[in-house]
């Protein structure tokens, strides 16, 4: 779609840090794009985070990863989000923690009539960032979700103003990962089918 | 919220969510589902809870017109916490004017997202009325996000 001859040839995102300090090193970063398959992220994600076979509740992490991050900006958001929601459901038992924020973006148009002018385009786009995570997260921070839970944010609360959203909810520990039995109905119908 | 309810009843016949395609027809024989034959209308998602300070975004309404709601809420409505939710496409919205709410307020505001899953139903109605069969849907997903945007209490 030109932009009247325009052509959009580059797109750069500007550094930022790390909107979760003090995490361990080596922890794995998902960056969705706009055009990044679903399958191909979720692939190589559950091959790292599925590292074994699930139930041994003993400290034998034989090479799995604890804890993804999976951001996004501008049209990859919708996808990040969708990313994280499906390896909670099949990991099941994660620890979730959500960031937001704004996001530089460099943007080189070209013209399509004799490429002799350029134009440089900045622009702040609206970006998100999730940590899933195997072992506990502080539950005091802000965009906390503890596994499993529908959002106390969705549920209608039935005390009028709950200053704190501590969902007290019984953590399921059984170590399968098929079924969470929340209250979500799965119907074996993946995202994108 | 202006939006609409749809009439539909939500009482659904039991069918087995989901519909297989038969496989792409070569011999010209007649296929039980053509999709050609169909139009999709999409349910509005289950009813939400709607809270005084819940505020549901949407892509029809201007986008300043959204930002001014939750602005007036905050400030006229004397709320210390809304709720921004939004759905599929929304969600860019959504953030979009939590952000625009925090940087707005000179960091007095603070964010706490949440995001889920929401089933959502299509009806799928045959173009031919005489094709009078039960009506199938198909189910499917889509994520949505929910954002806490409050003035954090002083320690």
């Amino acid at each position: 779609p030109g932009q009247g001859g325009f052509k959009k040839v580059c797109r750069t995102e500007e550094d930022s840090p790390c909107p979760f300090p003090g995490l361990a090193p080596g922890v794995l970063e998902m960056r969705v794009k706009e055009g990044s398959k679903i399958r191909n992220l979720m692939g190589f994600a559950m091959a790292r985070m599925q590292g074994d076979v699930a139930g041994a509740g003993g400290d034998s992490g034989g090479g799995s990863l604890r804890q993804v991050i999976f951001s996004g900006s501008g049209r990859a958001v919708t996808k990040t989000i969708t990313c994280t929601e499906i390896m909670k459901r099949k990991v099941g038992c994660l620890h979730q923690l959500t960031k937001l924020r704004y996001k530089g973006v460099r943007e080189v148009w070209e013209s399509q009539e004799g490429g002799a002018s350029e134009m440089t385009v900045h622009r702040t786009i609206p970006s998100i960032s999730i940590l899933l995570s195997k072992d506990p997260l502080d539950p005091q921070e802000p965009g906390y979700q503890p596994p499993e839970t529908i959002s106390a944010l969705w549920e209608e609360r039935e005390g009028a103003d709950v200053p704190q959203t501590a969902s007290k909810r019984p953590l399921s520990l059984s170590p399968h990962s098929s079924f969470p039995d929340s209250k979500r109905v799965c119907l074996g119908l993946e995202d994108g089918a | 919220m202006t939006e609409p309810r749809s009439p539909i009843s939500t009482s659904v016949p039991p069918t087995p969510p989901g519909i297989i395609m038969p496989p792409a027809d070569v011999s010209g024989m007649t296929v039980e589902m053509d999709p050609v034959e169909y139009t999709l209308r999409k349910r509005l998602p289950r009813k939400l809870p709607k809270r005084r300070n819940d505020v549901y975004v949407n892509m029809k309404t201007d986008f300043r017109a959204q930002l001014s709601r939750c602005q007036k809420l905050l400030e006229g409505g004397g709320h210390r916490e809304i709720c921004v939710h939004g759905l599929g496409l929304a969600i860019n919205r959504a953030i979009n004017i939590a952000l625009q709410l925090q940087a707005s307020s000179q960091g007095a505001l603070q964010l706490a997202a949440n995001t889920s899953t929401v089933e959502l139903v299509d009806d799928l109605e045959p173009e031919d009325p005489d094709e009078a069969r039960e009506p199938m849907t198909r189910t499917r997903n889509n994520s949505a996000i929910h954002i806490k945007v409050f003035y954090p209490d002083p320690q």
